[in-house]
């Protein structure tokens, strides 16, 4: 049957592509994984066996920059922790002060600013946030202009000011823990921290020490490192932190997009076309 | 005031002969009694425009918690009996769907602001439709009748105040307009949601879900079956619940209690 399959639609990361796998489909032709992370995928290894890869980015854009807002929205107005004090069997917290953070003029720090990124710039502007991104390069004038963005150079100035700092990176070896204890301690005390990248880019044990003592406000968090956490993990345990199940790409009309651009470039590849969205290992 | 307490009755202005003004915190002032209060000749305040973008932000937070399930999602990360993610677990696309706005004052507009960052197509039914450049300039599109705008969004969101014309404005006959994909967000009153509909409505999923900031009372009973509605986020009226807007709301009430007591010019003042 190996000798039949000629491409694999990657759903959530599965099945694992390693050597054993790839010797054993001699005519695949084509990898094409349901998200944009490519962190997953070995892909010096995958070209080796002259297998394409492709991503679908412009599927995921959107709703995994709505999920980044709706986790700063939850976090600064303490939106878990309210719904649990007004179904909690017990009204002994109902009258607990519940004071969040203002979002309007506060300061947002985007980390990463490709596809996604932008896209949360655009709604931050619409709440009033003041914006600042550091990314590998600068944006044109203009796309700067459109969300009142500003360029950060060193991500040290970006942390430092941030109200909000959201990541929105790619996991590569340049980005894995670029959170870790020094950023941590350079943010506000005031300061949310929201990852919708990957939990690898954070440092982890960092993150539930600078939570617990107060070097940080508060957590959001989309991604860990695993998903799931361990159940006896300190992150679910703290009060200042919110997690969800990987959710950004986790809707009706995004995992319909995704599957058409991955069938898009599936049926490209086994027609000997170039590909819409190719990933090669740089 | 904070909070509606303590309660303007009959009784309690008859006990305090000397009083001037009453600041009330928030916009809404379905609480007081005004046609009582002017009879005794206190005047009124309140603390209107300051709350609007909180209480704004408060409506897209509990869309988009909705929406994405996000509620549900916390809930399953942190369970100790989580071992793994499921894969078919989905939340609804906020892009692109269409916002119905009903009641498109300073809070309904700061609304749809924010909802067209999102490329949300939105829909608007109000006393009045607004003029021209205010509708380009979110794409807002007027809905005379409200029933256009319930057979036609997917997320209905409640910015009225509550009057007489709004009382139980959304009922069953309402609820059943809106699509069945359909989910209600009330930043406004609990009292302008039939609750007993609302709830039926969610029981048979004649809606998909509900997001409230305000219930009628507040709290809930604790046996209350929206309370045990898996479809339903319900957070304890912290629509303008921020440091910074609360401050600004109690020196605006000092300033309308000061005033008053001077004999000058109320700031705020309702009439």
């Amino acid at each position: 049957i190996g000798k039949k399959v000629q491409a694999i639609y990657l759903w959530w990361h599965k099945p694992v592509i390693n050597k054993e796998l790839l010797q054993s489909l001699p005519n695949l032709k084509v990898i094409a994984t349901s998200g944009v992370g490519m962190d997953h995928l070995d892909l010096k290894l995958v070209a080796s066996f002259g297998v394409k890869m492709a991503n679908a980015p412009h599927a995921v854009s959107s709703s995994t920059a709505d999920a980044g807002m709706a986790l700063l929205l939850a976090s600064a107005r303490r939106l878990v922790e309210a719904h649990n004090i007004s179904i909690s069997p017990s009204l002994e917290y109902y009258e607990a002060e519940m004071l969040g953070v203002k979002v309007a003029g506060a300061t947002l720090g985007i980390i990463g600013m490709g596809s996604i990124g932008y896209k949360i710039a655009l709604r931050a502007k619409a709440f009033e946030m003041n914006i600042l991104y550091h990314n590998r390069t600068q944006r044109k004038v203009q796309e700067e202009q459109a969300v009142g963005a500003t360029y950060c150079k060193k991500i040290d100035n970006l942390l430092q000011q941030a109200d909000f700092v959201v990541l929105v990176v790619s996991l590569t070896p340049q980005t894995h823990k670029l959170i870790g204890k020094r950023e941590l301690e350079l943010m506000k005390p005031t300061a949310t921290l929201i990852n919708i990248s990957r939990g690898a880019v954070v440092d982890q044990e960092a993150l539930v020490a600078a939570l617990r003592t107060g070097v940080i406000r508060a957590a959001a968090l989309d991604v860990t490192c695993p998903e799931p956490l361990p159940r006896d993990h300190p992150l679910l345990k703290l009060k200042n932190v919110i997690i969800t199940p990987h959710l950004g790409i986790k809707t009706d009309k995004a995992t319909y997009m995704i599957t058409e651009e991955a069938v898009e470039n599936i049926l490209a590849a086994l027609n000997g076309l170039p590909l819409p969205s190719e990933v090669l290992p740089s | 005031m904070w909070y509606h307490k303590p309660v303007i009755n009959e009784e309690l202005l008859q006990s305090l002969p000397n009083l001037k003004v009453v600041a009330s915190s928030g916009v809404g002032i379905d609480h007081l009694d005004l046609k009582l209060l002017f009879s005794y000749g206190v005047k009124v305040s309140n603390t209107p425009f300051i709350v609007s973008t909180d209480t704004a932000d408060m409506g897209m937070a509990l869309l988009l918690a909705s929406s994405r399930r996000l509620v549900e999602g916390h809930a399953m990360a942190v369970s100790p009996d989580t071992e793994h993610f499921p894969a078919d677990w989905l939340g609804v696309e906020v892009s692109g769907a269409t916002l119905g706005i009903v009641g498109m004052g300073t809070i309904g507009y700061k609304v749809a602001e924010r909802a067209k960052a999102f490329e949300m197509k939105i829909l608007y039914h109000n006393r009045n439709q607004r003029i021209k450049e205010e509708e380009s300039a979110v794409g807002a599109v007027y809905c005379r009748k409200i029933d256009d705008l319930l057979l036609q969004s997917d997320f209905v969101l409640l910015a009225v105040n509550l009057t007489p014309q709004t009382h139980k404005l959304i009922g069953r006959r309402e609820l059943e307009l809106m699509k069945p994909t359909a989910t209600l967000i009330n930043i406004s009153r609990g009292m302008v949601v039939d609750q007993g509909a609302l709830v039926e409505a969610l029981q048979n999923k004649v809606i998909k879900a509900a997001a409230l900031d305000v219930t009628d009372p507040e709290p809930l009973p604790r046996d209350h079956p929206l309370l045990k509605l898996k479809n339903v986020i319900i957070t304890p009226h912290i629509g303008s619940a921020t440091k910074k807007t609360r401050w600004v709301m109690m020196e605006e009430m000092a300033e309308s209690i000061e005033a008053a007591l001077a004999d000058l010019p109320v700031p705020r003042q309702v009439l």
